[in-house]
């Protein structure tokens, strides 16, 4: 594995660090796997492309990726408010069993995607802005100008986070509310505002890598299948871990890269399911995860 | 019934008589940091009723986990009629004879009340899968059968005319027995209540008692109760083992205990002087 | 009339992938994401023994329901352990892989562009006995020992090792059952159309028929048949709205599981066996 491939494979797990930890920080405060994340992204990677193609005469390449990202962002945000309002609000006041969030959260996937298919057609699109036949030099390695752009776009990002999780009000908050619902509502927290608030901060990090996916592949409708990366990376650092994620998405990004390189892009997701399902089998927990056993 | 007799059965001669039908070595289980039991032995004989009391959060649960399989032991053994079944799987547990209610009601909810019981006999019929989608060979007969006793275990907890009502419309103090009757249905040879009378008003606790009676005289079965109501321990128990902070605390007959200052101290705490009036 | 055949023999197969469905997730509860793909073994391994080899039938018929049972095996024996969230990621998994496979093997099946020249032997009565054939074995096995079985392992797992249940070996065997169903489906499927692709067999199709079974509520098999019958026949009858059909599932189901989370049919059940669940309300 060459440093080349070890730096294409950090920046790809970068996005998927930022698909990940949307979808973490979900499985932490309703404890179930969030499927519609991969509409959100969908649906805000093509908001993005939107804005860019109308603002793309008055504006040059870099600032027009930069503002191409805040609106998809922003549109992230809205659409997962939509998405918990419509999708989960409702199952959580009944207190539905865990299946039915799952299904919501497919049906909700499948909506978004399908949406953007009635309106938007399965072609292909491409971004308006050329940083990706940029590249930058590092020494004797290159790097694209996009891949740099994202990595350090997704580390500013988690590191935001971060800190809005750990110094702010909010962030203590939705921590408690990850422990406990029914204490935190005891406690007289406002659960409705705190949970719309993750699945904000859930759906602007979903938007952000809505735009990085929609960069690296085109911009097609099944692109929310990327979840699926998103997912395998959370579990692989640990279910609702979010520096689980994070990790479990880098390694991830390094090993897609490294047998695209050895195998082709082909026959690469074979040999990912079976490592994912080695993983799953060997520690089920996950690198950062804890068992936690079912008391009787 | 014979039909109900399970292959993994430990030998059911009558010599067993004079064995203990359940011995527990020295088990211990830490969760982290937190020693939940520690080193505890119990001794269960043939037809026994024997009692776990302590204050919460003893160990007492734990300990009937660590029994029917659902933790995992760290050191000891579990001997039912001097076999060891230390490390069995939980399914295998019950199937070797070793039958539990639980403290917070687990009943299945999408069946109802008839199939909560048949459900527990299910795994000692033995018609296969090409019987049941062809519906051809011993399933009509093994489902009659099943049906029959079920209803019988039923009517000894006289619950048989609600048979075909869901668990959870029922009342809390049916659901338990809807529980005990569900575990009479793996035809155990222990049985053990985890704070069968948790809930349950006086009269109801009255009927308790009568019912555990009754199951002691006409089934071979050694019950382990963990309660709090102490006049159901009193009153049934031959034994009674008393746990604090995971230790076995004291060990004895029932006007033994009652006579325990550390028991009672560990219970209420110690006697304050000035308020001896 | 050859429309009124070809959507009641899709109707048919789509209805046999959905009994499989509500074996694995209704009566078992396993969120398996990846039904389709074993659809997909049953099609090429039939396809490519008619097509290339000229097998008769029956013997193409065996061969995919051994494959089909093989690839249960393979994807059962790991998933079945997983907790609940995990079963949809494997399963999932699987169903890509099994897609990667296929378009990556164009010397045997066709790769991307597909294995044609399937003969067509699937008529329709062939296409009704089978669905009517299959209903049966799930009706038989809903009102049994493995059917309560699972149920109650869906409602109550630790209780129900508690209570003897073997809930490894019963997960599997609803698996497998659905997994051999399944490949069956596969089979008319492809004797059918003739012709194959890869993807005709992603997830999208396993999770509409999960959507189907969940419309007309998990618990209700009678629901799941009429469900099926209904959404099947739906793409024909709204052929002029096919881009909105999907949407229009979405928002339906997502109506249903907001306001009757039980699915339309709730406990219903047409032909109530007697010790088994009569109306009311079920988790």
């Amino acid at each position: 594995m060459s440093i080349q491939q070890l730096i294409n494979g950090i920046s790809l797990g970068s996005v998927y660090a930022l698909i990940a930890v949307g979808f973490a920080l979900i499985f932490n405060i309703l404890k179930f796997s969030n499927f519609s994340h991969g509409g959100v992204m969908v649906v805000t990677a093509y908001t993005g492309y939107l804005s860019a193609i109308g603002l793309k005469n008055f504006i040059s390449s870099t600032p027009l990726f930069v503002i191409t990202v805040a609106v998809a962002a922003l549109a992230g945000g809205l659409v997962a408010l939509i998405v918990e309002r419509v999708a989960f609000r409702r199952l959580r006041i009944n207190k539905s069993p865990v299946i039915y969030y799952f299904v919501s959260s497919i049906t909700m996937g499948m909506l978004l995607e399908n949406l953007v298919t009635v309106f938007a057609s399965s072609n292909f699109y491409s971004y308006p802005f050329t940083l990706g036949s940029q590249v930058v030099h590092l020494g004797r390695f290159t790097v694209a100008t996009s891949d740099l752009f994202m990595l350090t776009f997704s580390a500013i990002s988690l590191l935001l986070l971060i800190w809005v999780l750990y110094k702010t009000r909010m962030g203590v908050a939705i921590r408690a509310l990850s422990f406990d619902v029914n204490t935190s509502s005891l406690m007289g927290m406002d659960v409705n505002f705190v949970i719309m608030a993750t699945f904000v901060a859930s759906g602007i990090l979903g938007g952000i890598s809505g735009v990085f996916l929609g960069i690296n592949y085109t911009l097609y409708p099944q692109l929310g299948k990327m979840i699926t990366k998103g997912f395998i990376a959370s579990v692989i650092g640990g279910l609702g871990n979010i520096t689980g994620a994070v990790i479990g998405a880098i390694l991830l990004g390094v090993t897609e890269v490294f047998f695209i390189g050895l195998v082709g892009s082909g026959i690469t997701p074979v040999f990912l399911f079976f490592i994912m399902l080695a993983f799953l089998l060997i520690r089920p927990q996950g690198i950062a995860g804890k068992i936690v056993q079912e008391k009787a | 019934m014979s039909y109900l007799q399970d292959k993994v059965r430990v030998n059911p001669a009558k010599e067993l008589r004079h064995m203990n039908r359940l011995e527990v070595r020295n088990i211990s289980k830490s969760f982290g940091g937190v020693q939940a039991v520690a080193d505890f032995s119990l001794e269960l004989k043939h037809k026994d009723i024997v009692g776990i009391i302590g204050p919460n959060g003893a160990g007492k649960t734990t300990a009937f986990n660590l029994i029917s399989g659902v933790y995992k032991i760290d050191t000891g053994n579990i001997i039912l009629e001097e076999k060891d079944i230390t490390g069995f799987e939980q399914h295998e547990i019950t199937r070797a004879g070793i039958a539990r209610t639980f403290q917070n009601i687990r009943l299945f909810q999408g069946l109802d009340v008839i199939e909560n019981v048949m459900t527990a006999a299910d795994p000692y019929t033995n018609y296969n899968i090409f019987e049941t989608i062809s519906r051809l060979g011993r399933r009509k007969k093994q489902e009659a059968e099943n049906m029959e006793k079920s209803m019988h275990y039923l009517d000894i907890v006289g619950l048989k005319d609600l048979a075909h009502e869901k668990p959870g419309s029922l009342p809390y103090g049916l659901q338990r027995k809807l529980e005990i009757a569900r575990a009479l249905a793996t035809n155990p040879r222990v049985l053990l209540l985890d704070e069968p009378a948790a809930g349950l008003n006086p009269s109801e606790v009255r009927d308790f008692i009568e019912l555990v009676k009754r199951l002691h005289k006409d089934f071979d079965i050694s019950i382990l109760i963990i309660e709090h109501r102490m006049e159901v321990i009193m009153e049934l128990c031959r034994w009674i083992y008393v746990l604090n902070f995971g230790k076995l605390l004291a060990s004895g007959t029932p006007s033994d205990i009652q006579n325990n200052k550390e028991v009672t101290e560990a219970y209420i705490g110690e006697e304050d002087e000035q308020c001896l009036l | 009339m050859d429309l009124f055949v070809s959507v009641i023999t899709f109707t048919c197969i789509t209805l046999i992938g959905v009994m499989g469905v509500f074996v694995v997730t209704g009566l078992t509860g396993l969120f398996s994401f990846g039904q389709a793909s074993f659809m997909a073994v049953g099609a090429y391994v039939s396809g490519v023994l008619g097509a290339k080899y000229n097998l008769p039938f029956p013997v193409a018929i065996a061969a995919a329901l051994l494959f089909g049972l093989a690839a249960g095996l393979i994807v059962g024996l790991p998933t079945i352990k997983l907790r609940r969230d995990y079963i949809s990621l494997v399963t999932f998994g699987f169903g890509e892989a099994i897609i990667a496979i296929l378009n990556n093997s164009a010397s045997l099946t066709g790769g991307a562009t597909g294995l044609s020249g399937i003969p067509q032997l699937t008529s329709l009565w062939l296409v009704l006995l089978s669905a009517a054939a299959c209903i049966f074995i799930v009706a038989n096995f809903k009102y049994s020992k493995f059917g309560r079985q699972c149920l109650a392992l869906r409602s109550d797992e630790l209780a129900a090792r508690s209570m003897g249940i073997n809930v490894n070996r019963i997960k599997l065997t609803a698996f497998l059952l659905a997994a051999v169903m399944t490949s069956y489906a596969g089979v008319l499927y492809g004797y059918y159309t003739t012709y194959v692709e890869p993807g005709m067999f992603n997830w999208t199709v396993s999770a509409e028929w999960i959507i189907i079974v969940f419309f007309g509520g998990i618990n209700s098999l009678t629901g799941a048949i009429i469900s099926a019958l209904a959404l099947a026949s739906l793409p024909e009858v709204l052929r002029f709205a096919s881009e909105w059909r999907i949407v229009i599932y979405c928002v339906i189901v997502l109506l249903i599981i907001n306001f009757r989370p039980t699915g339309i049919f709730g406990e219903y059940e047409l032909f109530a066996r007697q010790g088994s669940s009569k109306s009311g309300k079920g988790a």
